[in-house]
């Protein structure tokens, strides 16, 4: 029965990629994720997109997702639009 | 209009002074199982104005275990060994050992941003080494760590305690800061005040294991970007 029910985990979520600050636009910018992969997925998808090792990932002005969370998670709790908006950007410096 | 575009990413110490109340506020009802960011009163330093009470944020006594494949990610509310990671400890023929860690968010006057020092220790009590606490670091920040070694993390001199302590460089915060509330359309600095401390906790809080609940990031006032496009 649950699997019935339309915010189940493992329904898939769009994932909006947004560039910002120096970040280059991705050609495909939206793609559907299992709401039962972790968020560092999304990062892999980033730096191998990008070919980045050091990218600065966050969500919804603002805050910086653990790699850890669940996508069903972020989207119940940040999600708008029927999708989940993930900026991106290529620097993150610390020192 | 949204946030000033002028904002560099800083904030003032009255601002630290808020941030870190709601923080540790936002904390207490969404981590209850997990110690309490509490403020700790210090003398008065020469940068601050004399009416500022002023100190820091500390966090004692926090477990966190060392099992670092994918990171040590975890739920504080969970006892360890209940739910074991399998993977890692397919990989790893050690027992997960329990680190105890103290964190402090100190503001720096230099860099305007708040600063985090760190201290671990064994279950015996002996104190972490540099190894130790790399080993327990997940793997993207173990990644950074290698890359650049002095400009990441170092053992310096706390600044109230006055004993060496592991800190995170604060040379970047404000600009990483600064991106994260670049789109936020709140109209309010306060409401950016308000919710500094968690935001600059969900970056920081990662390299050393320290997660902030989601709950915490969702009681926010900032609302999405944009509606639609």
């Amino acid at each position: 029965m649950a699997a019935a029910e339309p915010s189940t985990p493992s329904r898939k979520v769009v994932v909006h990629l947004r560039a910002t600050g120096d970040a280059p636009i991705l050609k495909q910018a939206k793609f559907k994720i299992s709401g039962t992969d972790k968020f560092a997925k999304v990062i892999e998808f980033l730096r191998r997109q990008l070919h980045r090792d050091t990218l600065f990932v966050y969500i919804n002005s603002a805050f910086s997702p653990n790699p850890d969370e669940l996508i069903t998670d972020l989207y119940k709790n940040f999600g708008f639009d029927g999708k989940l908006v993930v900026n991106y950007a290529c620097s993150m410096a610390w020192g | 209009m949204g946030l000033c575009s002028s904002w560099d990413g800083t904030i003032s110490y009255s601002e630290f002074f808020d941030a870190a109340r709601a923080l540790s506020e936002k904390w207490k009802l969404s981590n209850s199982a997990c110690p309490p960011w509490t403020w700790i009163c210090c003398k008065k330093s020469f940068w601050v104005s004399s009416h500022e009470e002023q100190g820091y944020l500390s966090l004692e006594n926090f477990y966190c275990c060392s099992i670092s494949k994918e990171g040590p990610y975890h739920d504080q509310s969970q006892s360890f060994g209940e739910e074991p990671v399998d993977d890692a400890a397919l990989d790893d023929p050690c027992a997960p050992e329990v680190h105890q860690y103290d964190f402090h968010i100190v503001y720096s006057a230099s860099y305007r941003v708040p600063v985090l020092y760190f201290r671990g220790y064994h279950c015996d009590g002996q104190p972490l080494t540099v190894d130790d606490i790399e080993k327990g670091l997940p793997a993207n920040a173990l990644k950074t760590l290698k890359e650049s070694k002095w400009t990441f993390m170092t053992r310096e001199e706390h600044p109230y305690l006055n004993r060496p302590w592991y800190t995170l460089h604060a040379c970047g915060t404000s600009e990483w800061m600064k991106l994260m509330f670049s789109d936020s359309s709140s109209t309010q600095h306060g409401a950016v005040v308000e919710q500094y401390l968690v935001s600059w906790l969900s970056v920081v809080g990662q390299v050393v294991g320290l997660q902030v609940p989601l709950e915490m990031l969702k009681s926010s006032n900032l609302k999405p970007p944009f509606s639609s496009d």
